[in-house]
């Protein structure tokens, strides 16, 4: 429940944003709104998790983010920006505490139990 | 009459030109000879309207194979993602699309770029698409050649000099994400091209556009395009619903027809549990998601269907899958196969006639109704840990590419691809702004089938009756395309790098030659004065072949994914 509920807070002020935004810049995404809170574990079965398997434990077309000897620098980069032909670029759809909330959740990984 | 001096004088020219030099140009494309489907010619991604990846040229067979070779190489450049396309060949000049749409005509004889194109998109967009920047071919007809792009454009270049003639956008791509990564199919003066979509949260259009102006003709939403449809999307979910049809159809004169594959719904897996009609993410069946639709060409107005697999919770969309249209003791028959690995056989409404299925590994349903293509006992998830695997894994019991039909075996020449996945399904929210996200609804993780490893293999089959004649199996599932021919050849190319030709009667290996990276795209077999040419791409790297290095290691590990070549074989 407490999942659905964050979620549905998330969309409703990005949804308003975007209505307002767009308007204004019609190519231009708009940026995402700072301080939201992101549910990462959603957001890596929604979208992550099809690179980078089983919630980012585990290798795939992406590489295993759980213990990766990558730096916070080098993450952020890496989100904001993607990798020509293996990433896409997610700097125009998270903001940067969001995508310091994805850094987290990378960093609290642990294999699944059992 | 001046005028009319000019005209008649230019046959003959042309005719002078065509036994000194390449046949370039020789006659125009259009629809009644695709129809013919000439044997020196590969005139529509799938060969002819009748799909069959068939060529009747006997040249090269199994007497001579052994003096098969390369003779001439081209390197597109940018294979960021691989080489995917299927290359088209008429008159002697060999069409075909590399990584960001960039277009060549080649002297099909030489290899000689007789001119190239590259679209100038928009690279900031394409940074933030999953699914691209790859492309999987062009359409010719009408003195032009047709292109897709991953910015939402559909773009035609005169035959001749590859000049711009018409550039029409059809996408919002800004808003949807999504572009066109598959190949065009013409027909009758219109281009059809589907959207890219399925686990993006749109509504997946197929549009019909004038070949001759660019002029958008019509347009067909895969999710909810009637009324009778938006009633199989509970709680507004036809909003985000996904769908597309990123792969070419084909055409059927008879009925005036297109036939088109649609791509699944979003998310890819549901949470609804048994009672998928009135709960989950998209209460219903989602038409017409993971459906073999019948569009008048025309008008674009949908005449049948067939819904392969209602509320397909399992990404095992129709969008892939060739259309083979056969005649057998007088019925005629339009063989499809869904991504799950079953093979559905309709007649030319889209009755269902039978269903067969090439993959030994396969529980997502206990089985599919042969008679009425109902799926019996299907698995239907709720959210949490999927105790059993699921057979087969995401990325199909069958490619997207195709297998290939031949009229004198009348066999059809198949990969399957045996493997499974873990998964733990999850409740998702579609991302629609800024910009629209994947919507998977699961995390999940390649598996080998239970009790066994991970393999593909080459199926020789009754293609109505699903009767198997021969098999050759493949450490790892090959994704390319297969050709066979009339001379009594079988290509595969498989995903190490190696081509193979198998003898179509009895599947023995009679040739195999490395093309130094692995294959997941088109080969086709034209003529150019006279002289029969293979053409396959070479270029590993996307959405089911970045599994590979992690998953099976050994030379995938060092393979590129930016890379890629079109190799074009000849006899010495």
């Amino acid at each position: 429940m407490r999942l659905a509920w964050k979620i549905t807070m998330l969309a409703m002020p990005t949804l308003a944003a975007l209505v307002t935004i767009s308007t204004l810049r019609a190519q231009q995404p708009a940026p995402p709104t700072q301080n939201e809170e992101l549910d990462v574990g959603q957001l890596f079965a929604t979208t992550c998790g099809w690179c980078h398997s089983d919630g980012g434990r585990a290798a795939g077309k992406g590489p295993q983010l759980m213990d990766t000897k990558r730096d916070d620098e080098f993450i952020r980069n890496r989100i904001k920006h993607g990798k020509e032909g293996a990433m896409p670029a997610f700097g125009v759809v998270f903001s940067d505490a969001q995508i310091d909330e994805i850094i987290k959740y990378i960093r609290a990984l642990k294999p699944h139990q059992g | 009459m001046k005028k009319q001096w000019r005209y008649s004088c230019l046959p003959v020219l042309v005719i002078g030109a065509l036994l000194t030099a390449s046949s370039a140009f020789a006659q125009s494309v259009d629809t009644a000879r695709i129809e013919a489907a000439g044997q020196n010619d590969w005139l529509t991604y799938h060969g002819s309207y009748k799909s069959y990846h068939y060529s009747p040229l006997a040249q090269i067979n199994a007497s001579n194979i052994n003096n098969l070779s390369v003779a001439w190489i081209h390197i597109p450049g940018r294979s960021t993602r691989g080489l995917q396309s299927m290359p088209l060949a008429a008159d002697g000049v060999l069409y075909y699309t590399g990584s960001y749409s960039r277009t060549f005509a080649l002297n099909g004889a030489t290899g000689e770029v007789i001119w190239s194109y590259f679209p100038e998109l928009d690279e900031a967009l394409i940074a933030r698409q999953t699914h691209s920047p790859y492309n999987r071919g062009v359409a010719i007809g009408e003195g032009k050649v047709y292109v897709g792009t991953m910015d939402g454009r559909l773009i035609a270049l005169d035959m001749k000099t590859g000049k711009v003639m018409w550039d029409t956008k059809l996408l919002d791509s800004q808003k949807l994400t999504v572009g066109f990564t598959g190949a065009p199919l013409y027909a009758k003066g219109t281009v059809v091209i589907g959207a890219q979509g399925g686990e993006w949260p749109g509504r997946g259009p197929i549009f019909g556009v004038d070949a001759a102006t660019g002029k958008k003709k019509w347009e067909f939403l895969t999710v909810a395009g009637t009324e009778d449809a938006m009633k199989t999307w509970g709680n507004d979910s036809w909003r985000t619903g996904g769908g597309g049809g990123w792969m070419p159809g084909t055409y059927d004169s008879e009925n005036n027809t297109v036939l088109w594959g649609t791509a699944n719904p979003a998310p890819l897996y549901d949470w609804s549990g048994a009672d998928y009609k009135t709960q989950g993410a998209r209460p219903g069946d989602n038409l017409y998601t993971t459906s073999v639709i019948a569009l008048d060409i025309d008008t674009g107005k949908l005449k049948t269907y067939h819904q392969e697999l209602p509320h397909d919770a399992w990404d095992f969309d129709s969008a892939v899958g060739e259309f083979v249209m056969l005649d057998r003791d007088g019925q005629k028959y339009i063989v499809h196969p869904n991504k799950s690995g079953y093979i559905f056989v309709y007649d030319r409404n889209l009755g269902v006639k039978n269903v067969w299925r090439i993959t030994q590994n396969s529980n997502f349903v206990k089985d599919i109704d042969p008679k009425t293509g109902e799926l019996i006992g299907r698995r239907d998830f709720s959210a949490g840990k999927v105790s059993e695997p699921l057979c087969p894994h995401i990325s199909g019991g069958v490619s997207w590419n195709s297998g290939s039909y031949n009229p004198k075996t009348g066999l059809y020449y198949k990969l399957g691809q045996e493997w499974c996945m873990t998964l733990e399904v999850q409740k998702t929210t579609p991302i629609v702004a800024p910009q629209a996200q994947l919507n998977i609804g699961a995390d999940f993780k390649i598996a080998p089938p239970p009790g066994g490893e991970i393999y593909g293999h080459l199926d020789a089959r009754d293609p109505i009756t699903g009767a198997k004649k021969w098999e050759v199996r493949f450490p790892e599932p090959p994704l390319g395309s297969v050709l066979s021919t009339g001379g009594n050849l079988v290509f595969v190319p498989d995903s190490r790098g190696t081509v193979h030709a198998y003898d179509a009667d009895s599947g023995a290996e009679l040739w195999s030659h490395g093309d130094g990276t692995g294959h997941q795209g088109g080969i086709i077999s034209y003529a150019a004065n006279g002289k029969q040419y293979i053409a396959v791409v070479a270029g590993f790297g996307g959405m089911a072949s970045d599994d590979y290095a992690p998953t099976f290691g050994g030379v995938y590990k060092s393979m590129p994914r930016d890379d890629g070549a079109l190799v074009v074989y000849s006899l010495k």
